[in-house]
């Protein structure tokens, strides 16, 4: 049954992360491969906040929020001029530097070798120790998120993420501003996916920077594009297919050593095939044209 | 110690020079972002390794092997996957997610084949010469004399010949050089075989140098897109200089800062030059020229 709990925690994670990342990748048609550097920083701020800082766990998912968020900021104010592949580009490099701060800024992460014990999170006076409790926590943070990215697709402000997203000159000459729409949303996948990155880290109770990394941002990205951009069952149902089917690949006996290359063939090349076949995804609206 | 630097980022700046080329070749013509090239290095990495390796095939036979594999590989991921996109004329988003997606699953059947850790090839002699104030092992000589014998002859090419030609009318407007008759088919898949070729060279000097490894492909194309952005998009010979300026600065970063940071400098001065030379060193120049001609 623990077993059961750890697959429903997994899956609500991602979820959570493919909900904020489809912000961006479907409402707002930027295709960011970064996400992982801040479901890192997310990981890495609320595990120090709580460690070194005595936060509570609910404070440093605050403060992980807002500091998440500010760091989309600052990557975004760059890279949100660049267009299409140099925009990619821009992400991928963002990516890599910060996984390297995680890696070698050694007096504040402990570098390659992590943060071991990490206590469970307190939330409302119940300590999340055990599996069953953690994935009931971690689906109501899913479902937070969740209704969250509802709202705000749904929001006026929804609506002109989409515009700017398939025109953007005709969103400028309405007067809208483009740059503040994309920061916005970026901003906020960005602070949503930090969130999940701490409640990542108080489940694992152990974090190095090996889970932040460029394969990493290209499996979210692959979640949401699977699954379909552009709607709130599409990233949902990426998760729940991709995170669930490498232990399908368990049922069927394949190595543990072998399992983790063969999924990686098998979302790799479902990430072609619906690219070419069906780049709406399985159940998406926004087909990248 | 900083020449000695200096000696071996320039040794290295051949191999990126070799990726660089061949996916400025690729990116210039067709306008895809060639994340794929990567896997193609790494499929070429491991034809050569297995050739040798398990084959024993002659040296001479073994290279030839991979840089045909290399190249079939390039191809064949054209004309599958790149191909019908076009004809669908999807954005450039789907070519990049499918770039993506080709990586992935290449280098990941790679490591189901040859498992994934690093293999390192049990080079005969690492006989060491000094010239002058520096150190070099034969293999680096290797790289720098393959480079330069391979990217000589293809820049006169693109600059003199009637291919080289064609495939500048297509980097400058495709659609104008398809109505003089241009047939811009087979001119991509030109550009695909020869810039493949070029990534099976790289990977074959890589595994004699270092050693053959499936997770080297993106690190090793990021470090060369790094370099055809800094030398100039569009321009071809732009990569080669932008090859060799981002070895000096990694060397000089290796010097006064730390090795464990050049990863994180390199991507810093691409997003610079993306944000305040978009057209790299190099771009200016190509519009002048286009001017004069």
């Amino acid at each position: 049954m623990t077993y059961v709990w750890h697959l429903g925690v997994m899956v609500s994670l991602y979820i959570a992360v493919a909900l904020s990342l489809n912000l961006v990748i479907g409402e707002s048609g930027l295709l960011s491969v970064c996400q992982a550097a801040f479901y890192g920083i997310g990981a890495y701020a609320s595990t120090l906040l709580v460690m070194k800082a005595h936060w509570s766990f609910g404070a440093s998912i605050i403060g992980t929020l807002v500091f998440a968020s500010l760091s989309a900021i600052c990557i975004g104010l760059p890279s949100l001029r660049l267009r299409g592949d140099y925009f990619v580009l821009a992400t991928l490099g963002f990516q890599i530097i910060l996984y390297s701060v995680l890696y070698n800024w050694a007096d504040l992460t402990n570098g390659p070798n992590g943060i071991p014990g990490i206590p469970p999170p307190r939330v409302f006076g119940i300590e999340l120790a055990s599996p069953y409790r953690y994935c009931t926590a971690s689906f109501a943070m899913a479902a937070v998120i969740g209704g969250f990215t509802l709202v705000i697709v749904r929001s006026p402000f929804g609506r002109l993420m989409q515009a700017v997203r398939d025109n953007e000159v005709a969103a400028a000459s309405l007067g809208k501003n483009w740059l503040l729409v994309r920061l916005t949303a970026f901003a906020i996948g960005a602070g949503l996916t930090a969130v999940a990155g701490a409640f990542y880290a108080g489940y694992a109770r152990y974090i190095d920077p090996t889970s932040f990394t460029v394969m990493e941002s290209i499996f979210m990205v692959s979640i949401v594009v699977v699954g379909g951009a552009g709607n709130f069952r599409g990233p949902a149902v990426g998760a729940v297919v991709l995170v669930l089917l490498p232990e399908g690949l368990r049922f069927l006996q394949i190595p543990e050593a072998i399992a983790a290359n063969l999924r990686q063939v098998v979302y790799g090349m479902a990430l072609v095939l619906f690219m070419l076949f069906r780049p709406k995804g399985i159940a998406g609206k926004y087909g990248f044209d | 110690m900083l020449v000695q630097l200096i000696a071996n980022g320039l040794a290295n700046a051949c191999l990126t020079a070799l990726m660089a080329t061949g996916f400025a070749l690729i990116y210039n013509t067709t306008r895809i972002f060639h994340l794929a090239h990567g896997s193609v290095y790494v499929v070429a990495a491991y034809a050569y390794y297995a050739a040798a390796q398990y084959l024993h095939w002659p040296q001479f036979v073994a290279v030839t092997f991979a840089v045909a594999v290399g190249t079939f590989v390039g191809c064949a991921i054209e004309l599958l996957a790149y191909s019908p996109l076009y004809r669908k004329q999807a954005s450039t988003t789907i070519y990049l997610l499918t770039s993506f997606g080709l990586y992935i699953a290449l280098i990941n059947t790679v490591a189901l084949l040859f498992g994934n850790e690093v293999r390192v090839f049990p080079t005969t002699q690492q006989s060491a010469v000094s010239l002058g104030p520096v150190l070099l092992t034969g293999i680096q000589l290797l790289e720098v004399a393959t480079s330069i014998v391979v990217l000589a002859p293809l820049m006169i090419l693109l600059r003199k010949s009637n291919w080289g030609r064609l495939i500048r009318a297509v980097r400058d407007n495709p659609t104008l050089a398809s109505t003089t008759g241009v047939n811009l088919a087979s001119v991509r898949r030109f550009v695909f075989a020869a810039g493949s070729a070029l990534a099976g060279v790289a990977a074959v000097l890589a595994v004699l140098d270092v050693g053959a490894d499936p997770q080297s492909g993106l690190p090793v194309l990021l470090i060369a897109i790094v370099a055809v952005i800094v030398g100039g998009i569009g321009s071809f010979g732009g990569p080669i200089l932008g090859s060799m300026i981002v070895a000096l600065l990694q060397s000089i970063a290796i010097w006064q800062i730390s090795p464990k940071w050049s990863q994180a400098i390199t991507f810093g001065i691409l997003i610079l030059f993306m944000i305040f030379r978009p057209t790299g060193l190099l771009g200016i120049r190509r519009r002048i020229e286009e001017v004069i001609e």
